[in-house]
């Protein structure tokens, strides 16, 4: 149980407060750091708001594909060595749900980092 | 990576002893009797490097006058894959030389009891390689195609410097450097980093098996993109950032170019964020007298991609790892998905899954 206002309406009205109040009254060369700080803020919010609930169910949809419980890194990096051998290329279906979970893993990871991006390449 | 481009900073000093070495070296260089400093101050935007804007007056000699000039020298984490800056300053003569536009080479000087560590000096041109500002510029906008094609006929005369070249004979032969050993290097990399990145594993997977037959190798300036050209309004003053130029396939420089890690503020404009693809090939073909492969260019555009994800994460190192307190390069390392969203759209048109 932790005390209100959360930690992401925290950074959020700290990153407000920071572009809007502060950054005009530092000197120019300061902006681009100033920038830089409100992203940064901007990241830890968004993953604190989406949490590790998606990574978490790729994980598990890579144990499935292994049928073996292994936890994160281990079969993080399975799947690495796999993709570098072309471990999955021989299978279609394979092949196809490998895309899948790659496209997924991007797409969440680009949802914490730079949604705006995301959005200019098309996607929601 | 950044050059002449960008904003004088106020304050951080020269000690005394080096602005003396530096005007007795200048001196010397230059025939000058004196030389004296009007200014003396590092320019902002050198991810790798560090340069210096330099004003100064030279009494008689070679550079009689009032002189406009930028030192470069290594910044305090260097990056291996870079050049030494006195191997820097033969492949900038040497493109000098070939009548590319860059700013004009100078003098070079190894004594680290001048300015503390190697550097050159080349003279400083006017403008801006301001990525983000070219490619927003509703003013620039009737030019850029112009740009564009300018750009393309510039890369193709750097193209034009074939091996063996006696005063480049340091850089590695095309053999050292090909794309096989590349993908050796991107793997061996990741190897020893600490978080598995599967889509570039998969993209370097695909990099591996559709390898292009080895072609004449050119001099290739290997960040060749906007963001490293300068522009006076809408006319090019130099090429800049030499450090990382080697032997390597011309389609190598064109797929940089064009990837969408260098678009910026437009990535619907393929060249670069500044125009179509049209006039910049038409440029490179005119000049270079050879048609642009479009298949190798998509081969290098891939390879662009996962290129500049490990720089990415490499840049994020050198706070992770190396220390540097630098909040800039750590969250280069944030922009390691966007280029493996590069790869995917790249190599699997089909596109997400409807549930991504």
């Amino acid at each position: 149980m932790r005390d209100l206002p959360t930690g992401p309406s925290l950074l959020a009205l700290a990153r407000d407060v920071l572009l809007k109040d502060l950054l005009p009254r530092l000197p120019p060369e300061a902006h681009l750091d100033a920038r830089l700080v409100a992203n940064s803020m901007a990241i830890a919010e968004r993953e604190a708001i989406l949490g590790a609930g998606p990574a978490n169910q790729l994980l598990r949809e890579l144990e499935m594909m292994y049928k073996e419980a292994e936890g994160e890194p281990e079969v993080l990096n399975r799947f690495a060595r796999d993709l570098r051998a072309g471990a999955f290329e021989s299978s279609t279906p394979r092949d196809r749900a490998v895309r899948a979970i790659l496209w997924r893993l991007t797409i969440f990871k680009l949802r914490q980092a730079n949604p705006r991006f995301l959005a200019a390449n098309g996607f929601n | 990576m950044g050059s002449q481009r960008s904003e004088l900073l106020p304050a951080a000093g020269v000690a005394q002893d080096h602005r003396t070495a530096l005007a007795r070296f200048l001196a010397a260089e230059s025939g000058a009797a004196k030389v004296e400093f009007s200014g003396l101050a590092p320019l902002r935007g050198g991810a790798i490097q560090e340069n210096w804007a330099v004003d100064a007056c030279f009494l008689g000699g070679l550079l009689a006058g009032d002189q406009r000039l930028v030192l470069r020298t290594g910044a305090p984490t260097g990056v291996a894959a870079s050049l030494s800056r006195n191997e820097e300053f033969a492949v900038l003569k040497a493109a000098f030389a070939a009548g590319v536009t860059v700013p004009e080479p100078l003098f070079a000087c190894e004594d680290p009891a001048i300015f503390g560590k190697a550097f050159f000096v080349m003279r400083r041109v006017d403008g801006t390689a301001a990525a983000h500002r070219i490619t927003r510029d509703p003013v620039l906008d009737p030019s850029l195609s112009a740009i564009a094609e300018r750009l393309g006929q510039e890369l193709a005369r750097i193209h034009k410097i074939r091996p063996p070249w006696h005063d480049l004979a340091f850089l590695p032969s095309y053999e050292q450097v090909g794309p096989a050993q590349q993908i050796e290097g991107f793997r061996a990399y990741l190897d020893r980093h600490p978080v598995p990145r599967p889509v570039l594993e998969w993209g370097i997977r695909w990099l591996e098996t559709h390898i292009p037959p080895s072609v004449e190798p050119v001099l290739c300036h290997h960040d060749y993109r906007t963001g490293n050209y300068m522009l006076d309004g809408a006319k090019l003053t130099g090429i800049l950032d030499w450090e990382f130029a080697g032997w390597g396939d011309p389609h190598e420089d064109i797929g940089w170019f064009c990837s969408k890690g260098w678009r910026f503020a437009r990535l619907d404009r393929e060249a670069g964020g500044i125009a179509d693809r049209a006039p910049f090939y038409r440029g490179y073909e005119r000049e270079s007298g050879r048609r642009v492969d479009r298949e190798r260019v998509f081969f290098w555009e891939v390879l662009a991609s996962v290129r500049w994800a490990i720089i990415a994460l490499q840049q994020s190192d050198r706070h992770m790892i190396g220390g540097e307190r630098n909040l800039d390069l750590a969250l280069t390392g944030r922009r390691t998905t966007e280029c493996e969203l590069e790869v995917l759209m790249l190599l699997d048109p089909a596109g997400a899954p409807a549930d991504a």
